[in-house]
């Protein structure tokens, strides 16, 4: 039987522990078994063959650690190569009967990926090509992915191999005692993911014995269609006299497993602590036993980093507002590449309530490759919730889905054959729910039946394609009613119809309904109740919406979906109406304005909302910008500098009047014309240097420079030399600061002045940082020290007279 | 001794005036009005859960090192700082990826935020390693326990990082991974030693 044959018709048998093995074998603690066992292969085929006598199919060569962040790519050749040859060498000297296969095994980087560490997602991806690269040319059976207790870092490892192997990939992850991983994931969403990435059979390994990870397999075999695998450790260790030691016997651990192969584990095996006697007794124990037969399951599933969601359990809101759409602010923030906006529209939905985010950045003239990548990137890193990816551009979609942690809903495939053949190899690839839009060549049907059609085809091209009809999620799209009367009807009925012929679930973008009516909220939500009534499983809507917001809650509570009407309850306290009534008031509303209190005095004590109001207010009245900016708010900001390096003002109240100011300077902005802010103040290239991913410092610098009239270009955290060295060429920015935090990364930031000092001698450099002082600064040839945000101002301010001083003597 | 002690830890109660500190307003200021502190507490909530993982090594003192089993060193600092100890706790804590998302979400809402957020995460995890260091204190019943000790402070070099988690495994058991720069990530964490001294027989 073929690997692929015995996975899904019997029992996989796989190895056990090698770590204990090695080191009776002599190889030291802390010593790295990849390495020692380059010196000694045939005590790496000893213990492989142990395996294979003892029964096990498959063995995992001697490759967890080998990577290119380790290792160059020689020694990692001769690695990969002597642990793939000790393995196949023990295949043909053990006389046992059954079939023997060898996997290249992967373990973790042993590096966080970014956001939350340090390591690129695409290093990730090819550092582990690299070493796929390598076991497929020494003829590997398949690619063994294990101990990864990040989904991102799964994903990467996953990518890899696909891209780099046609063999089979089978993928383990380690979870912690709360079944989660180390980063969130629990199974379910680890399924969903991987499922949807195409490997052939999943599950977990390490960290517990076969008792305590029996809920996370059970959850496995629940949601999985493919063969599931388990490969524990011998119960929890324990050290007597120095020497761990694993006290779960090995007939002890057979007993545990063979429970879990009746309920449908197919592969099965040891981690640490375990031995070819563990291998033996589990064979003995389950041999004879046959697993019941894989079953497809019909969930749609979508996950995030942390979350898995079911449709069907209720309906789903996914949240419109990440669209730029009509929106005139949305737009301005994504041509100024503003992501905090983007980010705070995507904090507000969930905060709201919606379950989903979808993310749409399409305007002309933007590199929408590059932004919808981005902004899924920096969105995952902060919310929870999936993420349904919304463009029309092929190559966007592709770029985002590929860095997307998790399996995310596709919007959106329809029914003309273009637009198949180009996003249906997208969601085979990476994964996903396609929303699919009951459209094709011939425009929209104006009947029920006609979306019915369009959406049997796509389905049938769907399946034919390989992708699987729970995967499937189609929009018959809400027309608006004020042009055609039966618009509503028409798209109700073809929810109730696709819903009852195909069993798929549907989703509608509910707002279109009242284009070109006026209080469009009132209509807005009373077809969204109906399309609720019909069956809809999921709408894109406006959480912000509290009349949508309304009609949700109710329904749910209207339909015996909100147990006591919870949520409905703790929806309807916070409506304005409740506060008014119940007297608690709107901590967003500002205090009135009070006369003798106005501008300058909002930015001292840094009130934001009445900051940007008393702005906003003076502009209607006429007043001159920029009189507001010199007479209130550059005084007040003098103040509290003032203060703050007098002592008497902290670094919170230094922010929050530089977060007043800013949202003054946002409505004078927006009310004048143009060119109001003055910007006669130079360029000044920021960044936190290389290794070094502390930016909290670097940000308050950015905010008050800004504050200051500075035009600041903020290259972000761990920036190589050569990119700042780049960019300040590119602005001649006369001025350029750097932040380091830590001792060992201010040999980057010397690196980086000397490059600066060399290739843009005009740039003089100012430093920051904790580990910094004056004399440290002028060690390194630093130009400038500043100990903290006022002083970087005031050290910024000289510069710019200083270079300003040189520019006027050369001009004479 | 020596056996490896894997726990989640429940700081409880925010230290609202140790987290201002961090954020560099002294506790003898009253905090204004307007600042978001409460939203950033809200956000974090107060079941909000770090890890540690701690191990017990012997320790034997030479003339101009230690040796404290997993390695040894030439700090004369921890020397001086780990008299008369004969063995010494060897501690990891955490708070975590879902701290660090906390961090970017609250910079996504403002730096101010962010930075309070920042405050927030280093007062958790440090209240972490106070509540790890009263478990093991009641662990060890018949020890006193040297205030904790981590790797940069004096001449106890960064590089010694390595080997802590090699020692405590804390890759595999907490999701710790250390940059080239010695930078722990998740940001938020503390590794340290804890001299254990055999307390006198009254």
């Amino acid at each position: 039987m073929s690997l692929r044959e015995l996975m899904h018709n019997g029992i996989l048998y796989l190895d056990g522990g090698m770590g204990t093995l090695l080191q009776a074998g002599g190889m030291e603690p802390g010593e790295a078994p990849e390495r020692w066992g380059l010196q000694h292969p045939d005590q790496i085929t000893v213990i492989h063959r142990s395996y294979f006598d003892a029964g096990s199919h498959l063995v995992l060569a001697n490759t967890f650690g080998c990577s290119p962040l380790k290792y160059d790519a020689d020694t990692l050749e001769k690695m990969v190569g002597n642990a793939v040859a000790c393995a196949r060498k023990a295949a043909e000297e053990s006389t046992s009967s059954q079939e023997k296969y060898v996997a290249l095994d992967i373990g973790p980087t042993g590096q966080l990926l970014k956001p939350f560490g340090p390591l690129p997602f695409e290093e990730a991806v090819s550092a582990f090509a690299q070493v796929v690269r390598i076991g497929v040319s020494h003829g590997v059976d398949c690619i063994f992915i294990e101990t990864m207790n990040d989904s991102y870092e799964t994903k990467a490892a996953v990518l890899a191999a696909k891209e780099n192997a046609d063999c089979p990939v089978l993928v383990s992850n380690a979870y912690g005692a709360d079944g989660k991983l180390m980063t969130g994931a629990p199974p379910e969403a680890m399924v969903a993911m991987l499922e949807g990435l195409g490997v052939d059979a999943l599950g977990v390994n390490c960290s517990l014995g076969p008792d305590s990870l029996r809920d996370v397999v059970m959850r496995y075999l629940k949601t999985a269609s493919i063969p599931v695998l388990m490969k524990p450790n011998a119960g929890l260790p324990v050290v007597e006299n120095g020497i761990t030691r694993y006290p779960m016997e090995p007939e002890r651990f057979a007993e545990l497993m063979a429970p879990l192969i009746q309920e449908g584990l197919r592969i099965v095996g040891g981690c640490c602590g375990t031995t070819p006697a563990y291998i033996r007794a589990l064979r003995q124990k389950t041999g004879r036993l046959q697993p019941p037969p894989l079953t497809e399951k019909t969930e749609t599933l979508v996950s995030s980093r942390s979350r898995c969601i079911r449709f069907e359990d209720r309906p789903l809101l996914i949240g419109e507002r990440i669209n730029p759409t009509g929106k005139k602010r949305f737009k301005q923030a994504l041509m100024e590449g503003d992501i905090p906006y983007i980010l705070s529209e995507g904090i507000a939905q969930e905060e709201r309530g919606a379950d989903l985010l979808d993310v749409n950045v399409g305007i002309p003239d933007i590199d929408e490759e590059a932004m919808l990548t981005c902004v899924v990137e920096e969105l995952q890193a902060i919310t929870d919730l999936p993420l349904q990816l919304d463009t029309a551009n092929p190559a966007a979609m592709a770029q985002a889905l590929r860095r997307y942690n998790g399996k995310a809903m596709i919007n959106s495939v329809n029914g003309r054959e273009e637009v198949m053949e180009a996003v249906f190899p997208l969601a085979r690839k990476y994964g996903g729910v396609l929303v699919a839009l009951t459209l094709d060549e011939h425009g929209i049907p104006d009947t029920a039946q006609g979306r019915l059609a369009i959406a049997k085809k796509i389905l049938q091209q769907a399946e034919a394609f390989g992708i699987q009809r729970k995967d499937l999620v189609f929009d018959p799209l809400t027309m608006t009613v004020s042009t055609d009367g039966r618009a509503a009807l028409t798209t109700l009925e073809a929810v109730r119809l696709i819903r009852e012929e195909t069993g798929c679930a549907t989703v509608l973008g509910v707002s279109n309904i009242s284009f070109g009516l006026p209080a469009r909220e009132v209509i807005g939500h009373s077809f969204f109740l109906m399309a609720l009534q019909a069956g809809l499983s999921a709408a894109i809507m406006n959480p912000k919406s509290d009349a949508m917001m309304g009609a949700y809650h109710s329904f749910l509570a209207l339909s015996n979906l909100d147990e006591n009407c919870a949520s409905y309850v703790a929806f309807a306290s916070g409506l304005p109406a409740m506060q008014a009534v119940s007297g608690t008031p709107d901590r967003k509303k500002p205090d009135a304005p009070q006369g003798e209190k106005g501008l300058r005095y909002a930015v001292t004590k840094g009130l934001k909302l009445e900051a940007s109001r008393y702005a906003a207010d003076a502009l209607a009245a006429g007043a001159d910008p920029m009189a507001l900016v010199n007479q209130e708010i550059l005084p007040a900001l003098d103040d509290v500098g003032r203060g703050f390096e007098e002592k008497t003002v902290f670094l919170p109240q230094l922010m929050m009047s530089a977060e007043a100011a800013e949202s003054a300077f946002g409505e004078i902005k927006r009310c004048a014309r143009s060119g109001t802010r003055q910007s006669h103040r130079c360029t000044i290239v920021l960044a936190t240097v290389r290794g070094d991913v502390h930016d909290i410092g670097k940000n308050i610098v950015r905010l008050l420079l800004e504050n200051y009239g500075f035009d600041v270009r903020d290259l972000g955290r761990d920036v190589p030399p050569e990119t700042i060295v780049d960019e300040v060429k590119a602005l001649h920015a006369p001025i350029c600061g750097l932040s380091a935090l830590m001792t060992t990364t201010v040999p980057a930031m010397e690196e980086t002045i000397q490059r600066l000092h060399n290739e843009a001698p005009w740039c003089r450099i100012m430093v920051g940082g904790a580990v910094l002082t004056a004399s440290y600064a002028e060690r390194i040839h630093a130009d400038a020290y500043a100990k903290d945000a006022m002083a970087a101002v005031r050290c910024a301010e000289r510069l710019e007279q200083a270079s300003a001083e040189v520019r006027e003597d050369g001009e004479r | 001794m020596m056996d490896l002690h894997l726990e989640a830890l429940y700081p409880g109660r925010f230290d609202r005036s140790e987290i201002l500190r961090y954020a560099m307003m002294p506790a003898s200021q009253t905090p204004p009005e307007t600042l978001p502190l409460e939203e950033c507490l809200a956000m974090v909530g107060s079941g909000f859960a770090c890890h540690a993982v701690w191990r017990v090594f012997p320790v034997r003192r030479e003339e101009d090192a230690l040796d404290l089993t997993f390695t040894r060193v030439a700090s004369v600092s921890l020397r001086r700082w780990m008299e008369g100890s004969e063995s010494a706790a060897l501690f990891a804590v955490t708070a975590g990826v879902e701290m660090e998302r906390l961090i970017l979400r609250a910079k996504a809402v403002s730096p101010l935020h962010g930075l309070l957020m920042h405050a927030i995460g280093a007062e958790r995890v440090e209240a972490a390693c106070d509540e790890l260091c009263s478990r093991i204190a009641a662990r060890m019943p018949e020890y006193d326990l040297c205030p904790r000790f981590s790797p940069g402070y004096g001449d106890l070099p960064l590089a010694i990082q390595q080997e802590i988690f090699r020692a405590l495994d804390c890759q595999r058991l907490l999701g710790l991974t250390l940059t080239r720069e010695m930078l722990m990530q998740p940001g938020k964490s503390v590794t340290g030693i804890i001299g254990l001294r055999r307390r006198e027989k009254p």
